[in-house]
């Protein structure tokens, strides 16, 4: 409706407002109340009336107030409408266990992200249950982003919030000797939603790099709320600093253009000065994690002015420095591409040939994919096709599929 | 990720075969699944297919593409229905083809959907 004159510009500050306000808002209702998923329910109807009525009368001059105030209502509605009595005399008593003094809407936000990224939700419903009580993202929204209909989204969060229900999980930070493990499950989760916005294979695009778009907000907050923590700083320069190449990563039909042959140009460089600050400001003043030495890669390469002018002795000394630190097949695995620029594509075949046997890489394209390029480069043009051919075999990724079928095309 | 869960045969042999209680218990046998799967926010389709006596198959002879009655002669036994589910993983996919396998008693094929990011 255009009975405003206000422009989409505004619309769009309501909208990130209201992204801002949403684990606020959703924090303060769980802490005076108790009821998380009955809470979630009232915030998400709060934030769909305010997008409706802001644009046409006008942002409250305490939004976080009105917000508040009309979820609060909502809230009652329907614990009324619920087997009313115990219900009240439920309510009744978590309020009166609740914390004392004024607890700060941060404490409240970060409460939420480890509530939503609670361990005994699957990974599916950590991601959505994040996107909407933490993100602020509407079930459509979200259910559009992973290409499911509303129905079965809507469905996953609701049953996530049963499960939290159920396990009896307070409202409150983890215990201090669970913290670590915790919030490394929350970081998972965030680094999974940035993954999914790289998905091109199918579905609307622009939803796809939203949720990249998202990640990265929210693992802004996440920092924001914890500047100590090295390995959340490490997750979002890794974030900005990988996300920074995204224009370049893709040609207008979708099909992938590898690191060696992207047009630098078109990396954002915003981006890459923000990441590498991050990572600057971070390293060297805390425990180094395996998120800041990925990031730290990420660098070397962003920092490169050319693929050829890439310092990949160094690359190589940090993948060494990761693998010790997290010992693991896929960082193995890139490992092996550092040795091979180092020393030569059979170095680097050597070091995959101690992956043959590891069960966790039976299903993993990229030990062949890996292997098809070194080989090329040893100039070894029929098996490299092979394991080109493989690789497009095993891959889950269309666009990955063409292109290793197109590289095995071109040794036939 | 998403999955597709694949049924092969005939419907009519399925009768023919197994018997009209049997029908009726895997008419019950798939509304469960259909709730449960629903409930747990894994479903994202599903879909029961004609029978493959009433496809069409569409040929490319002579320079241009030509419809011709019936499945590919070659396939043994044609697809019959599907579901498309988005799991954790793998494993919770072949959780839900075994369960119907465990019904069915009939081989059920199961395909990653091609939506994995890729590397970058």
């Amino acid at each position: 409706m255009q009975t405003n004159d206000r422009g989409p510009g505004r619309e769009i500050r309501i909208e990130d407002l209201l992204r801002e306000l949403a684990p606020q808002v959703l924090g303060a209702l769980v802490r005076r109340s108790g009821r998380f998923d009955a809470c979630e329910d009232a915030v998400q109807e709060a934030l769909l009336a305010a997008a409706r009525q802001w644009p046409e009368e006008g942002t409250p001059d305490n939004p976080r107030s009105w917000l508040l105030t009309v979820a609060s209502r909502r809230l009652t509605d329907q614990l009324r409408t619920e087997s009313a009595r115990r219900r009240r005399e439920e309510l009744a008593a978590s309020l009166d266990l609740s914390v004392p003094g004024e607890v700060s809407a941060h404490d409240d936000t970060l409460t939420l992200f480890f509530l939503c990224c609670h361990p005994s939700l699957s990974a599916p419903s950590q991601l959505a249950l994040t996107l909407r009580a933490v993100g602020g993202l509407t079930t459509a929204e979200i259910a559009s982003a992973f290409l499911v209909p509303e129905a079965t989204m809507a469905q996953r969060i609701s049953r996530a919030k049963e499960r939290i229900r159920n396990a009896g999980v307070p409202f409150g930070m983890p215990p201090a000797s669970e913290r670590s493990d915790r919030l490394q499950v929350v970081l998972q989760v965030l680094y999974l939603i940035f993954n999914e916005g790289y998905t091109t294979s199918s579905g609307p695009d622009l939803n796809r790099s939203d949720l990249t778009t998202e990640a990265i907000r929210l693992t802004r907050m996440l920092h924001h709320l914890l500047p100590e923590e090295g390995e959340v700083a490490g997750l979002l320069a890794l974030m900005l600093l990988t996300d920074a190449r995204r224009a370049a990563r893709t040609t207008a039909d979708g099909s992938i253009v590898p690191l060696d042959e992207q047009d630098r140009n078109l990396w954002n460089v915003q981006q890459i000065e923000e990441g590498v600050a991050i990572l600057t400001r971070t390293l060297g003043k805390v425990p180094v994690g395996s998120y800041q030495m990925q990031a730290a890669i990420a660098a070397v390469h962003d920092e490169a002015p050319s693929a050829e002018e890439t310092d990949w002795p160094q690359i190589l000394a940090l993948y060494e420095v990761l693998e010790r630190m997290s010992p693991g097949p896929v960082i193995t695995l890139n490992r092996a591409v550092a040795v091979a620029m180092v020393n030569g594509p059979r170095a680097g075949l050597a070091v995959l040939g101690t992956l043959d046997r590891d069960d966790r890489m039976t299903h993993n394209h990229r030990l062949e994919s890996v292997r098809a390029h070194l080989l090329e480069r040893a100039g070894e043009f029929a098996a490299a096709r092979d394991s080109y051919r493989k690789a497009a075999r095993m891959t889950a990724s269309m666009p990955e599929q063409r292109y290793l079928a197109l590289k095995a095309a071109r040794l036939a | 990720m998403k999955y597709m869960i694949m049924t092969f045969g005939s419907a009519e042999a399925g009768v023919e075969a197994m018997g009209r209680e049997w029908m009726r218990e895997m008419v019950a046998f798939m509304h469960r699944l259909d709730k449960d799967l629903r409930e747990s926010g894994e479903l994202v389709d599903e879909q029961g297919l004609a029978d493959g006596s009433q496809a069409k198959t569409v040929r490319f002879q002579n320079g241009v593409p030509v419809p011709t009655d019936g499945p590919f002669a070659e396939a043994k036994e044609s697809l019959v229905g599907y579901w498309i589910v988005d799991v954790e993983s793998e494993d919770r996919a072949i959780e839900i083809a075994s369960r119907i396998v465990a019904f069915v008693k009939a081989p059920i094929e199961v395909r990653r959907v091609m939506d994995a990011p890729p590397d970058f």
